[in-house]
């Protein structure tokens, strides 16, 4: 017997599709507050100084070789029976994958600011700029448009990685969407629409960051 | 007695690893002159040069830089330390460098290029350092350029936008490293003519080049260093026609007669 596909089953549930997205893009704007510690780990794994390189080399290359999905379960389980701090689910993936996609994002940073040609720091230098003016205003404007494409990536890797927040009962998308496979016992029909929610929401981010490239593309 | 050099180099040595570059370097640089370094490639020229700013650190001897030492400050027990860099800033500030690949910024137009040192750093106001940058381009003969990006740029013109922003900053010295190097040989001439203008009207200026033609023509003293160590140093007239030491005489038959 041929399967008969019933979409219109998932459009009377849509309302649920809509939550879980705002869920899933909280989760990514609390993760995106791990760009600032990544810009500082980026800098200091592009340090001269051993003292701010070798912790921030640890802890990227920690983050980076263990699971994801056990660095939450870690936060969230372990957490409050070593200090007593018991996060939500919510906040527990926010820290998580913010401290996660730091370590990614400091290695785009390290490496955004180590493709700049030295001589633009000695030239910045050899007018009287100090070092963090340097950066500031000449290394970092050029590096970011080299590290627009890769963090972008990082990005769309990271609102995929919210839905191991289902693992933790947060309603984001994953979680609402099994929730109603068992309600409706149509996972093909949710599943599908759950992957087309996700690049609806992706597709728009790796368009625009197409679009800066080739803008900043002009005189670069 | 002569007036104090306005820079000084006395036993300089630098090594990168176990590689010793720099190899007890004496030299005097006086207010106005203008002295052009020569040498084969790797003998420490540039290496030398970056240390007089400061943009290199140096393992052992001092510069002095209008009778203040460059880089570091002695402490009570006779210790040195790398000076702060508030206090290095504002040294590189009073001397300016012009780079064999120019390093011009490229996410600013020409014009921004010039004034960002005067205003980032010398805290001028806007139309105050435009002013100053439209007349520094104007000499240059770019005016027609300022509001466009150094890429769109030859290379010739890349290098007077890169000259007339190390003006910019009122320098009381020039450093020049190659700057000649990296440009097409139609393009050398348009550099050349602006550096000695330069020169004409003063300039203290420490050139490393290999435009003999240049040295011949503008540099009050050429000095010729070899593996790390300086060779000869005398005036033009006598290092080009009798050359005191055998490695000159040979260096500079090969870069005069090919």
């Amino acid at each position: 017997m041929p399967y008969t596909w019933r979409f219109d089953v998932v459009w009377d549930y849509r309302a649920v599709f809509e939550r879980g997205a705002i869920v899933t893009a909280e989760l990514t704007g609390g993760a995106l507050l791990g760009l600032v510690l990544g810009l500082v780990l980026g800098m200091a794994k592009g340090s001269r100084l051993p003292i701010l390189r070798i912790p921030a080399t640890v802890y990227v290359e920690f983050f980076r070789s263990t699971p994801t999905l056990v660095q939450l379960v870690w936060i969230y389980y372990s957490l409050p029976i070593l200090t007593g701090l018991q996060l939500s689910g919510i906040l527990a993936v926010m820290v998580g994958l913010g401290l996660n996609a730091a370590a990614y994002f400091a290695e785009i940073f390290r490496a955004g600011i180590a493709s700049i040609d030295r001589g633009q720091m000695y030239a910045a230098q050899s007018i009287g700029m100090r070092y963090s003016q340097a950066m500031r205003r000449i290394i970092l404007p050029q590096a970011i448009r080299r590290m627009v494409p890769p963090f972008m990536n990082e990005v769309a890797n990271l609102i995929k990685l919210t839905t191991l927040a289902s693992v933790l009962a947060v309603a984001e998308l994953l979680h609402e969407s099994q929730n109603l496979i068992t309600n409706t016992f149509r996972p093909l029909e949710v599943y599908t629409t759950l992957a087309i929610t996700f690049a609806a929401i992706i597709f728009p981010i790796i368009y625009l960051s197409r679009r800066l490239e080739y803008a900043w593309g002009a005189h670069s | 007695m002569m007036a104090e050099a306005m820079i000084r180099v006395v036993d300089l040595h630098k090594r990168y690893g176990t590689h010793e570059v720099l190899r007890g370097i004496d030299l005097e640089i006086h207010g106005g002159e203008v002295l052009v370094v020569v040498g084969p490639s790797g003998s420490g020229k540039s290496t030398l040069l970056r240390c007089l700013n400061f943009l290199e650190e140096y393992d052992r001897g001092d510069i002095w830089f209008d009778g203040a030492l460059v880089g570091y400050r002695t402490l009570a027990n006779g210790r040195r330390v790398r000076e702060r860099e508030s206090t290095l800033a504002a040294l590189r500030a009073r001397i300016g460098m012009v780079f064999q690949n120019f390093n011009l910024f490229p996410h600013k137009t020409v014009l921004e290029n010039v004034i960002e040192g005067p205003t980032i750093v010398q805290r001028k106001s806007l139309a105050e350092a435009r002013d100053l940058a439209l007349e520094l381009l104007g000499k240059v003969g770019l005016t027609q350029k300022a509001g466009v990006y150094p890429s769109t740029l030859s290379g010739g013109q890349q290098q007077r936008a890169a000259i007339a922003r190390a003006l910019a900053m009122r320098p009381e010295a020039m450093l020049f490293d190659e700057p000649t190097s990296a440009l097409d040989p139609e393009l050398v001439g348009e550099v050349l003519d602006v550096m000695k203008k330069l020169a004409t009207e003063g300039m203290t200026m420490v050139v490393v080049t290999h435009e003999m033609g240049f040295a011949r023509e503008v540099a009050d003293r050429v000095v010729m260093m070899d593996d790390g160590v300086v060779v000869e140093s005398a005036s033009p007239a006598e290092i080009f026609t009798r050359p005191s030491h055998p490695r000159t005489a040979a260096f500079l038959g090969k870069v005069l007669h090919g």
